[in-house]
C-alpha cells in the first residue's frame, strides 16, 4: 500500500470554549496520493476554509494529526510550520494570491530569492507557457482577468514543486467557462504531472474532473470514491 | 529586500513623499549643525590654534577670563615649561581717521609666547606699540602699516603683520605683546612684574605646591565649555537637533505602520505562501532605510550647496565629523521606526487572510 502524500486523522476543530463553542470539524478523516485530483464541496459554513488551514498548517487542530508524507507535523514551531508552507505546500485563494507590485515573471524571481537560490527562468517560461499566460509575462496582477490572475496563482503554486497543492474556492471569482478551464488545468496537473490536488468549492459542476470528492456537512467529512 | 525594493520602485510616488519629509528633517539638521559649528568656531577658534591643555584663571573669576584679574608675578605658582601670560581686551578696531571701524578680540601675551600666531605677511612684533591682526581682518581692509587704536583709549598702535584668520567671542583677533596691551587699557602699571593680566595658558603644567594663591587650574575643555554664551548657544541648537530625530523617528514609524495597516491582508498572504515576519520585517526595513539614505544624501548635497551661496555673515561651518553622526541617527531612527511595526506584522493572522 503507498502512503498518502497527506493525511489527516480524527481531526477535531473547536473554536471558542463552553456552551458558545463552535464545532468546525468533528473527527475528519481525509487522504490524497499524488496524482490525485480531489475536491472537497459543502455549504457555507460547513468547515471547509478550516479544514485547508488545518491541512496547511496555518492552525492547529484541538485533537488529530495532520501527517505529510507519514510525518506528522502537530507539536511544530512557527518556523518550521513557514517552512513546511513555503516547501511542502502550494496555496491557491478565492482570490488576491498575487503581490500587487510584482510582474507576473517577479511573483516567481520573488520565490528564488525567499528560496536563496537564483532565478529558474526557463522553468518559470516553461510553466506560464503551460498555463498559456507567456504573453502577460511582463504585466502586474491589475493588468490581467481573473482567470488569467487565477491561472497565474496555480503556476506560483506549482513552481516551488510542493508536495500538494490545495486550492480555497480558487474559481469563486470567475465565470463558468473560464471555471472549467482553471479546473481542467488542476486535473492537468494532478494527471500528467503526478501532483496532489486538493480543491475546495460549492460548485457542483466543477466536480466532474475529479477522482475523489469529500463532502462536508456541519464539520463531518464523507468520501466518495 | 527584493520585496521592499520592488514595491518601492512600484509605489515611486508615496515613497518619494516619505523621503522628501526625511530629505526637509535632514536638511533642518545640517542647517543647524552648521550654525552651531559655525558659532562655536567663532567663540572658540582662537582658543583652539593655542593648542594648549590647560588655563591658569583667579579663582574667583567664576571661570571668566574677562573677570580674572592676576599679574605676571603670579607665574611662579606654577611649573611647567610653556607658561604663557594672557590678557584680553574687548573693543572696536578703528583707524585714526575712523574710516573702518570693526569689533574685535585683542589678545596681550608675551613677544615670543607660543600663543603668538604664525605671521604670515609683515613681521613678528618686535618693539613697542605694535599689532598683529588676522586675515579676517586684512579682508575687512585693515592693513600693515596702518595706525589703529582699540576700545576708547586714545592711544595708537601700528598694524606690523597678518596671521591665519582666527576669532574669539564670535570676533576677529589681533595680537600683541603685554605692556602694550596694558597700555591700551590705560592700565596704571605697564611694565614689570606687577602688570595685570587675565591668566595664564600652557601646554603642560602643574601647580609648585598645594598652597597657590590665587589661582584655579582649568582644562581648556572646562574653559571653552565657559566661554561666555558658548554652553548656552550650543545647547540650544543641539537640543533643536535631538528633536528633529525624535521628529524624523516618529514620521518613519507612523508612516511604516500606516502602510502597514493598510498592507495586513498581502502580509497574511504572504504568510500563507511561507514568507515570514522576518521576511516581512526585512522587506520594511530595506524601505524605511533607502528612503532615509536618499533624504540624508539630498540633504547634505543640498546643504553644502546653499553653504556656497549663503551671505559672509552668517556663521555657518561644515564640520563633517558631526554631519557623519547626524546621519547615522538618522539613519538610526529610520530603522527603529521600521522596527515600531514588529509587532503589527508578528501578529498578522493568514488563517484571516483565507476567511
Ligand atoms: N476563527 C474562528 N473563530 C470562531 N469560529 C470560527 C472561526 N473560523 C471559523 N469558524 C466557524 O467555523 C465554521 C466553519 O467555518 P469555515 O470558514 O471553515 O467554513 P467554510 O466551509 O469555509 O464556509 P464558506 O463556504 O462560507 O467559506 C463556521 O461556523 C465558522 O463560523
Ligand atoms: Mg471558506
Amino acid at each position: 500500500m503507498s502512503t498518502s502524500v497527506l493525511e489527516l486523522q480524527h481531526i477535531n476543530k473547536e473554536f471558542g470554549h463552553g456552551h458558545t463553542a463552535v464545532t468546525a470539524l468533528a473527527d475528519a478523516n481525509f487522504r490524497v496520493n499524488a496524482g490525485e485530483f480531489v475536491a472537497i464541496i459543502g455549504p457555507s459554513g460547513s468547515g471547509k476554509s478550516t479544514f485547508l488551514t488545518i491541512a496547511a498548517g496555518l492552525q492547529t487542530p484541538t485533537s488529530g494529526k495532520v501527517l505529510l508524507n507519514g510525518q506528522a507535523l502537530t507539536q511544530q514551531s512557527e518556523k518550521q510550520r513557514l517552512a513546511y508552507r513555503f516547501n511542502e505546500i502550494g496555496f491557491i485563494l478565492q482570490s488576491s494570491n498575487l503581490i500587487p507590485f510584482l510582474t507576473v515573471t517577479e511573483q516567481f524571481k520573488l520565490v528564488d530569492k525567499m528560496a536563496r537560490r537564483t532565478f529558474q527562468k526557463s522553468a518559470t517560461l516553461k510553466l506560464l507557457d503551460e498555463l498559456a499566460l507567456s504573453d502577460v509575462k511582463d504585466a502586474y496582477p491589475n493588468e490581467l482577468s481573473g482567470g488569467e490572475r487565477q491561472r497565474v496563482a496555480i503556476a506560483r503554486a506549482l513552481y516551488n514543486n510542493p508536495s500538494v497543492i490545495l486550492a480555497d474556492e480558487p474559481t469563486a471569482s470567475l465565470d463558468t467557462p473560464r471555471s472549467i478551464d482553471v479546473v481542467k488545468r488542476l486535473a492537468d496537473e494532478a494527471h500528467h504531472h503526478n501532483k496532489a490536488i486538493v480543491m475546495v468549492t460549492h460548485d457542483q459542476r466543477l466536480i466532474s474532473n475529479c477522482d475523489v470528492v469529500y463532502r462536508i456537512e456541519d464539520g463531518k467529512m464523507t468520501r466518495t470514491d | 529586500m527584493y520585496l521592499g525594493l520592488k514595491e518601492m520602485w512600484h509605489e515611486k510616488l508615496r515613497y518619494s513623499l516619505l523621503s522628501g519629509v526625511l530629505l526637509l528633517i535632514a536638511l533642518v539638521v545640517f542647517m543647524l549643525a552648521g550654525l552651531a559649528n559655525g558659532l562655536s568656531n567663532g567663540n572658540r577658534q582662537a582658543v583652539d590654534q593655542w593648542h594648549a591643555t590647560t588655563v591658569y584663571l583667579n579663582k574667583n573669576a567664576n571661570q571668566t577670563l574677562s573677570a580674572s584679574q592676576l599679574t605676571l608675578a603670579d607665574k611662579k605658582h606654577i611649573d611647567g615649561n610653556t607658561v604663557a601670560p594672557l590678557s584680553n581686551l574687548s573693543g572696536t578696531l578703528r583707524t585714526s581717521t575712523n574710516h573702518l571701524k570693526t569689533t574685535a578680540s585683542a589678545f596681550g601675551t608675551s613677544r615670543n609666547s607660543f600663543l603668538m600666531p604664525t605671521v604670515i605677511s609683515g613681521h613678528k612684533i618686535n618693539g613697542k606699540n605694535q599689532l598683529l591682526i588676522s586675515a579676517t581682518l586684512k579682508d575687512k581692509g585693515y592693513h600693515v602699516g596702518q595706525k589703529v587704536r582699540i576700545g576708547t583709549t586714545k592711544r595708537t598702535v601700528k598694524i606690523v603683520g597678518t596671521y591665519a584668520s582666527s576669532t574669539y567671542s564670535i570676533a576677529p583677533t589681533v595680537y600683541t605683546d603685554t605692556s602694550t596691551l596694558n597700555r591700551l587699557k590705560d592700565s596704571p602699571i605697564t611694565t614689570g612684574k606687577q602688570q595685570p593680566i587675565n591668566a595664564f595658558v600652557t601646554k603642560k603644567s602643574q601647580f609648585k605646591t598645594a598652597h597657590h594663591g590665587n589661582l584655579q587650574r582649568l582644562s581648556i575643555a572646562t574653559f571653552i565649555e565657559n566661554l561666555p554664551g558658548y554652553s548656552a548657544e550650543q545647547l540650544t541648537l543641539n537640543t533643536m537637533i535631538y528633536f528633529l530625530f525624535v521628529i524624523a523617528l516618529a514620521v518613519i514609524g507612523i508612516f511604516m505602520f500606516v502602510l502597514t495597516l493598510q498592507k495586513q491582508a498581502l502580509f497574511g498572504v504572504l504568510k500563507v505562501q511561507g514568507i515570514g515576519t522576518s521576511h516581512i520585517i526585512a522587506a520594511l526595513l530595506s524601505q524605511s532605510v533607502v528612503m532615509a539614505l536618499i533624504g540624508i544624501g539630498l540633504g547634505l548635497a543640498i546643504t553644502v550647496g546653499l553653504a556656497q551661496i549663503m551671505p559672509a555673515g552668517l556663521p555657518f561651518v561644515i564640520n563633517w565629523q558631526a554631519f557623519g553622526i547626524y546621519s547615522l541617527a538618522l539613519l538610526g531612527a529610520a530603522v527603529v521606526g521600521a522596527l515600531l511595526s514588529w509587532r503589527t506584522v508578528a501578529k498578522i493572522d493568514p488563517v484571516v487572510a483565507i476567511g
